[in-house]
């Protein structure tokens, strides 16, 4: 295949400013089970290749699962002549910032490859787990694994010679306690589809989902019978879950440089974190540090390099406060006169790379977790996303939690369903008064991040401890 | 093999390789090709060619699926090799799996060779024209521009043999000047229906008056919803009230209304392939042919969609409504959601409208509470102040948290005009709704 890329590369070389192809192959297997039987269990083998130019200072780009020489020739060709459409319109040539060229390997560390334990070992093991949680008026529970091995060859008329290998495993249960007009799910260890990782078998292992399966189950039960969330303006704490489904919404996506310069305007939409509020904005309170860092370990946003050949990295978006960065691809990067952080991603060889999130980390504080709860009198406990949505802009957000926990002179009281909170991004995050320490953190995997016409599916993860956030309007959906 | 045009030449390959098992494939193939734009330029333009073969292996009740992108005799062979490893350890299912005789089909996707052969050139120009257009206006432009041809195969190992062709075209674009914005969609199968004359126009008439826009409270408002924003809300509701499996298991309001007249007798919301404005195809994805299915009829809570599985776990009719094995687990949705047309103008509409606002898109919809079917959402792209029959100014963005049920229960007048809007699966078919009761939650700041 090598071979075959280096030929046609060879043969773009002359009529481009620059050119990069990527053959991506992927292997997936999905096992998913309801109620004790396996009702799913599909194995997938995907492989391409996509070939970007720019040429008439205008970006092409055609992809093709057909690998012979031949029909990648008629590929290239048909990438050149979207150039030089695209051309038609163009304003300006389009530039790229500076990239070394770069000549390496990428394997993702794993102690037990998820292909090669055997299915009947995960089946197994989900049939167990959702048969656990069929307890009292629970009557439906489901539970899922997937695995991706992800092979990645890079080549660019840059000289940059990238192979990837990429593992990632994942998984999750939940149970639906379901009432007269009513019902209500519990998920382990994550809402839709559970916590996900570059990571081995070992990180299923990790979950322990038989020792969770009983009070999964227990808790779904509880919150049929528990009174609808109070309606106020409260002190709340955000679990790590919710957390993460926070910092994405309304930090990873505002942070995206290509939705402040108008690029997402017709579809997911802009940023309310316009150029000018670049080093010149307080997002939030000096509690609050977020970095994109594609290099922590076992984050599902982890990678040695992004889909433009640009090496993975640890960035500040905001820094105590202050908003200083945003994920950048190379186009865009050149833009502000910067380099890329290494943003661009690609869900597969049919797509381009896009400006994505990586892992998103709110950085941890020094609270216990007891003493974040401790210093609220009337409050609320969230976690576990049930519902989001935010504005085109990123300001006005309501997200929606499985589970609520009345908290009442410091201490976590009864349960609450259907729990709402509303706010405003800034104001929301310059009202965060405390973030509990490293103790508590962990990289939350999400594997359904959408952005791009054609849509386009992210893996990302978001690094989380459970936080404090003064004053937030709080409610129940009905 | 290279394609799948010879599409029983595929099958008898599957059959050799599976022998003595039984099984279903689904194999489609297609170009597409996508031309973005935004801040008035091309900034993005793709074409990709692919196929995906999906062959499921039923042994005993027991079933494995692998799917690939590539229909050379190894991969396939080694491919269906896993399948039957896997119909082999897996636990069998909680009921007996029937696969579906042979079938005639009544309809085929619509197809326009024009459509196929447009090409990104074609589309450069018309994105040109109309960069140019509302740039004279002092409007920016952004949107996606997408033509697609694509070929669908069906079979099993009972004879069942569906084979279907169809082409697309997918416009989206939003105009913008400051905080002066408007949003347009089409969706057809055939490029000559596309008329970019007309869509300008549309965008500039409604951005010119999403000017100036002034804060109001939140509370309860009348509304008149448009076709866009009605499909929105309506797909949403497909896949969580309608959807089979969600009844069957007591998660849908439907389960406890079946029968039960709880809306007005104008509401009929129908999944129906056979309407003229809409882009059916022909089966579902096991091979049942697509049919007309009642969801409210004249205010009626009738029934949801059935996919295969559901139906045969339940003992329901399948409704043509079976989605790919990787969403098996969902259930099934409605493809080709329509809703009755009324017989009000949209002029009528505004003009016997005391105190209202028009909603022209939403965004970022989601559901709040599956059982009351309450979502949530923020106004987009051109929202008005409706006073004493007249649109008289345009209002900054709000979200709005409401029940569909109760949305649906206070309409009062529904136009004879409907749109073709993008759907779920196939695009939806709907008309203006003039509803008495939409709470809006809080408001933002643009």
């Amino acid at each position: 295949m090598k071979k075959i890329l280096k030929n046609i590369l060879d043969w773009l070389e002359l009529k481009v400013s620059y050119a990069d192809l990527r053959f991506v192959q992927t292997e997936k297997e999905n096992i998913e089970v309801e109620n004790g039987i396996l009702s799913s269990y599909n194995v997938s083998t995907n492989r391409g290749v996509g070939i970007r130019v720019l040429a008439d200072g205008a970006w092409g780009f055609a992809a093709s699962n057909n690998l012979d020489e031949a029909s990648l020739q008629e590929t290239a060709a048909k990438a050149l002549d979207i150039a030089r459409a695209s051309a038609l319109t163009k304003k300006e040539d389009i530039r790229l910032a500076h990239e070394d060229k770069h000549i390496d390997t990428y394997i993702t560390p794993i102690a037990k490859n998820p292909f090669q334990i055997n299915p009947a070992e995960k089946i197994d093991l989900l049939v167990k787990a959702t048969k656990m949680m069929l307890k009292d008026r629970v009557k439906k529970s489901e539970g899922s694994f997937s695995f991706y091995k992800t092979h990645k060859i890079f080549i660019s008329t840059e000289g940059s010679a990238l192979e990837q290998t990429i593992f990632e495993s994942g998984g999750g249960m939940a149970a639906y306690a379901i009432g007269e007009g009513d019902f209500q799910k519990r998920s382990y260890p994550s809402s839709f589809g559970g916590d996900y990782a570059t990571r081995g078998y070992e990180f299923i292992e990790e979950m322990n989902l038989l020792e969770n399966a009983e009070r999964t189950a227990e808790e779904a039960n509880q919150l049929l019978a528990a009174p609808p969330a109070p309606e106020g303006i409260t002190d709340i704490v955000l679990g790590g879950s919710q957390l993460a489904l926070q910092v994405h919404e309304s930090c990873g996506h505002p942070a995206e440089l290509d939705r402040a310069l108008g690029k997402e305007i017709s579809y997911g939409g802009g940023s309310f974190l316009t150029l000018d509020k670049l080093n010149n904005f307080t997002y939030g309170s000096p509690e609050v540090t977020i970095v994109a860092d594609a290099t922590v370990p076992g984050g599902l946003g982890t990678f040695g390099y992004d889909d433009e050949g640009v090496p993975a990295s640890k960035s500040y978006l905001v820094n105590k406060g202050k908003f200083v960065g945003y994920l950048m691809s190379r186009e865009d990067a050149f833009k502000l006169g910067l380099k890329s952080n290494g943003a661009a991603r690609a869900e597969n060889w049919n797509r381009i790379p896009l400006v994505r999130m990586t892992n998103i980390n709110l950085l941890p504080g020094n609270l216990e977790l007891n003493k974040l709860i401790g210093e609220i009198k009337k409050g609320l406990y969230l976690d576990y996303n049930k519902s989001w949505s935010i504005d085109d802009r990123r300001i006005n957000f309501q997200f929606g939690t499985e589970i609520a926990r009345e908290i009442k002179n410091g201490k976590l009281g009864k349960i609450y369903k259907n729990a709402v909170y509303q706010g405003i991004t800034p104001e929301f995050w310059k009202s965060c008064d405390g973030i509990s320490s490293e103790k508590y953190w962990h990289v939350w995997g999400v594997p359904n991040c959408g952005k791009g016409q054609p849509d386009q599916g992210m893996h990302v993860a978001h690094g989380t401890s459970p936080a404090r956030f003064r004053k937030v309007k709080v409610g129940a959906s009905k | 093999m290279k394609d799948i045009s010879s599409g029983k030449e595929l099958v008898n390959k599957i059959k050799s390789f599976i022998k003595n098992y039984d099984f279903e494939i689904i194999a489609s193939e297609g170009k597409s090709e996508l031309t973005r734009f935004a801040e008035s330029y091309i900034h993005q333009n793709v074409a990709e060619t692919n196929l995906n073969l999906i062959v499921k292996v039923i042994n005993e009740d027991r079933i494995g699926a692998v799917e690939m992108n590539s229909i050379d005799d190894h991969t396939i062979a080694k491919n269906i090799e896993k399948a039957i490893e896997v119909t082999k350890i897996a636990p069998k299912l909680d009921y007996h799996y029937q696969l579906l005789k042979p079938q005639s089909y009544k309809i085929k996707s619509k197809y326009s060779k024009d459509t196929a052969n447009f090409n990104p050139l074609n589309r450069a120009q018309l994105v040109s024209q109309l960069i140019k257009e509302v740039n004279k206006r002092g409007y920016e432009a952004a949107g996606a521009f997408k033509t697609e041809e694509s070929t669908l195969l069906v079979a099993n190992s009972e004879g069942v043999f569906a084979f279907d062709r169809g082409t697309k075209v997918d416009f989206n674009c939003v105009i913008t000047r400051d905080n002066s914005t408007a949003h347009t969609s089409f969706i057809d199968s055939d490029i000559n229906n596309f008329n970019i004359d007309k869509i300008t126009d549309e965008l500039l008439l409604t951005a010119l008056k999403n000017v100036e826009q002034i804060e109001i409270d939140p509370g309860i408002y009348t509304v008149i919803l448009s076709p866009e924003a009605v499909s929105e809300i309506l797909n949403y509701t497909g896949y969580t009230a309608f959807n089979g499996k969600t009844i069957m298991e007591g998660k849908s309001f439907v389960c406890h209304n079946q029968g039960k007249k709880i809306f007005p007798e104008t509401i009929t919301l129908s999944d129906d392939p056979f309407n003229e404005l809409t882009m059916p195809i022909p089966f579902d994805m096991v091979g049942y042919p697509r049919e007309k299915t009642d969801l409210i009829k004249n205010g009626v809570i009738k029934d949801g969609v059935y996919d295969h599985l559901t139906a045969l776990k339940y003992n329901k009719k399948c409704t043509g409504n079976t989605l790919p094995p990787e969403h098996t687990s969902f259930g099934a949705i409605p493809f080709n959601l329509v809703m009755k047309e009324g017989s009000n103008s949209v002029e009528e509409m505004i003009s016997s409208t005391k105190k209202g606002i028009y909603i022209s898109r939403f965004h970022y919809v989601n559901i709040l509470n599956p059982m009351s079917v309450q979502l949530t959402g923020m106004t987009r792209d051109g929202t008005f102040l409706i006073e004493n029959g007249k649109i008289v100014r345009a209002i900054k963005n709000m979200r709005f948290n409401a029940s569909v049920i109760d949305m649906l229960k206070a309409v009062d007048m529904i136009s004879k005009e409907r749109q073709t809007k993008p759907g779920s699966i196939g695009p939806a078919v709907t008309p203006y709704l003039r509803t008495n009761n939409f709470t809006f939650s809080s408001k933002t700041s643009f």
